[in-house]
């Protein structure tokens, strides 16, 4: 995975408002305990989904880290519920969905419930940094619809699959046609590129 | 909610780490594994205490006092395998994921084969209370006999 930073630059998550929810009282431990050497100051700690969508409901939050296990519920549910909860802007926050024991399916279920990541524990820290500064960089745009609610599953821009049509509005046809404007001049080109002062 | 809206979410988390001040990526991973490391001690105790209480979840699972025995031992299971793996306790963990396989399957409507659940809780249990010693004291055998226990009783597993 290419990341957008180097180990040497710098990523302030002091003011970063998050929430951890495992089921599993040590487990939340180690994720506390892995934010506070982040940088992070007092995250949200939640062992219940009840805890958690109280927490939705109090405070805008920044990233949501959620276990696949929590007490009450599991982490998909609770996924699902965030992102139709219509807590704005705490729906459309960005989520790293821990999961244990996995089969390729529940990578599907978590996928599909809305998160924004899923992550295989055991979490290193340097793999939850990773995922973090991935987010950091994410530009994948949100959607909502009758059946899916979160971010785009498609991460990666290839265009719609070969020999079908794309859905999205700005998706292009891959046959290039005749042009219909005359090319454009020297000038014209050096225009689109914003002048920079050099010091 | 009728028809499907795409639109753009401003990037907040990014915003927030892109104000001055912070650490440098590796400072932080550095910390964050300093303070998980602080943590290693009580976890590794809350391992044994996981154990036993799995030990106690298939007791009344046989005995029919708790329907629903094989999700208290998956739940249980699981969260042994994330706790173990974050510590390089291998063995431990590769024996728990083993035992979610079993007690996922058994919960999922296979037939139920109680001495597979015993042998690896007993195993478990053993690992957990064994800790960092684990290797030096012949987890391999463990875990070879495991091995064999889960692909005879889910051979298509």
């Amino acid at each position: 995975m290419s990341l957008p930073y180097t180990k040497t630059e710098r990523v302030n998550l002091s003011t970063a408002e998050v929430m951890l929810a495992c089921g599993d009282p040590e487990g939340l431990n180690i994720l506390a305990e892995m934010f506070a050497g982040f940088g992070v100051h007092t995250p949200r700690r939640c062992l219940t989904g009840a805890e958690a969508r109280t927490s939705i409901n109090e405070r805008i939050l920044n990233l949501i880290v959620v276990d696949s296990a929590l007490q009450d519920q599991t982490g998909y549910d609770f996924i699902h519920w965030l992102r139709r909860c219509d807590v704005a802007p705490n729906c459309y926050a960005p989520v790293i969905l821990l999961t244990g024991h996995t089969k390729p399916s529940q990578i599907f279920k978590g996928r599909d419930a809305g998160a924004s990541f899923v992550v295989r524990k055991p979490v290193a820290p340097m793999v939850m940094m990773q995922r973090i500064l991935w987010l950091l960089n994410d530009q994948r745009k949100f959607v909502t619809s009758p059946g899916y609610c979160g971010p785009d599953r498609r991460v990666k821009a290839l265009g719609p699959p070969v020999g079908m049509k794309g859905r999205r509005h700005d998706d292009l046809s891959a046959e290039v046609g005749a042009a219909s404007t005359p090319n454009l001049g020297q000038d014209e080109i050096d225009a689109l590129f914003k002048p920079k002062a050099v010091i | 909610m009728s028809t499907a809206r795409i639109f753009t979410v401003e990037n907040q988390l990014a915003k927030l780490a892109d104000r001055p001040g912070g650490k440098t990526v590796a400072e932080h991973v550095r910390a964050a594994e300093i303070r998980v490391q602080g943590v290693r001690d009580v976890t590794l105790a809350s391992l044994v205490e996981k154990a036993e209480a799995m030990a106690a979840a298939v007791s009344a699972g046989k005995n029919g006092s708790d329907p629903k025995a094989f999700d208290t031992i998956y739940d249980i299971s699981n969260a042994i395998f994330g706790l173990a793996g974050t510590f390089g306790l291998k063995g431990l963990a590769e024996a728990a994921f083993s035992l979610c396989d079993l007690a996922d399957s058994f919960r999922g409507g296979e037939s139920v084969n109680w001495p597979s659940i015993d042998v690896h809780v007993d195993g478990i249990r053993l690992l957990a209370s064994l800790g960092d010693k684990a290797e030096a004291a012949g987890a391999d055998t463990i875990l070879e006999g495991l091995r064999r226990v889960r692909a005879r009783v889910l051979p298509n597993g």
